[in-house]
């Protein structure tokens, strides 16, 4: 699928250009997943023509090399600097794929990210409808998730 | 007086990477200013005059587009090259932001060649 790769394009620039790191994307999942344990997600929801969320995940051996990455520092935990720093991924990310969705990119609006991490938790995403994607990525520190959903609302 | 630059972003850590890239890009400031969003912008400038200032747009509290508002009705401050450096790829906001003064803009993400080739002659 098209949108599959330019997702897959997208994070390969990112993590090229922001990181210096060559990551390369493996086989699709299916299904997405709902419960995340020790993992960091960072998230940015769109709205407008296509109503949706961008959401990036790592296990948090992975969080904290990517966050050391960005900031050319050690980081040894998840503090707010990983918080921010995924944020930051799951911005850059959407801000690609709004411009794959639409042409002008004036009639999609991107909320400012937020990001949480934790033990346990679940991500209550409506999957009953629209598009579900998820390019997995797999690292020497864990699997990178990023996951897309998008839904064309009525008159768009 | 050295050279100054403002960084306006509401993310500490693309603050900083921007700090980082633009010595990688050979731009050496003897003071980097950072403010979290437009209007602490302002307030910075209400004392400090940066040579360069690069703001993102999308900001909660004033984002880039309301900062570039506010700066072009002060006449003390309306001179100083803005550039934006943001993940916004629409065309209106960015002629938007033009229209309102800035110079250009540097596409998220961005490389350190990308940085210099914008602010280079600054």
């Amino acid at each position: 699928m098209e949108i599959y790769q330019q997702l897959a394009d997208a994070t390969q620039e990112v993590f090229q250009s922001m990181l210096a790191m060559e990551i390369a994307p493996q086989a699709e999942i299916g299904t997405p997943p709902e419960s995340f344990s020790e993992t960091v997600s960072g998230m940015v929801g769109m709205g407008g023509l296509y109503k949706g969320i961008v959401a990036v995940h790592a296990p948090y051996p992975l969080a904290k090399k990517i966050t050391s990455q960005f900031l050319m520092t050690d980081v040894d935990e998840i503090n707010d600097d990983v918080l921010d720093a995924f944020g930051e991924l799951a911005n850059m990310l959407a801000g690609s794929i709004k411009a794959m969705l639409s042409s002008s990119g004036k009639d999609i609006q991107l909320s400012v990210p937020s990001s949480v991490s934790g033990e346990k938790y679940t991500l209550d995403i409506n999957r009953s409808q629209g598009t579900h994607l998820i390019v997995p990525f797999e690292t020497e520190a864990g699997q990178l998730l990023i996951q897309l959903h998008f839904e064309k609302q009525n008159g768009g | 007086m050295g050279k100054q630059i403002l960084i306006i972003d509401d993310s500490n850590t693309m603050r900083k990477i921007i700090g980082r890239s633009l010595r990688q890009a050979g731009l050496e400031y003897d003071k980097v200013l950072e403010a979290g969003d437009g209007a602490e912008a302002l307030k910075i400038l209400e004392s400090e005059k940066p040579d360069v200032i690069l703001s993102d747009i999308n900001m909660p509290n004033m984002d880039g587009i309301e900062f570039l508002r506010q700066k072009k009705a002060n006449d003390k401050i309306k001179n100083i090259p803005v550039f934006m450096i943001t993940t916004e790829s629409a065309a209106d906001v960015i002629n938007e932001a033009i229209n309102l003064g800035a110079k250009g803009s540097i596409k998220k993400p961005f490389t350190p060649e990308q940085i210099q080739n914008t602010l280079g002659g600054i």
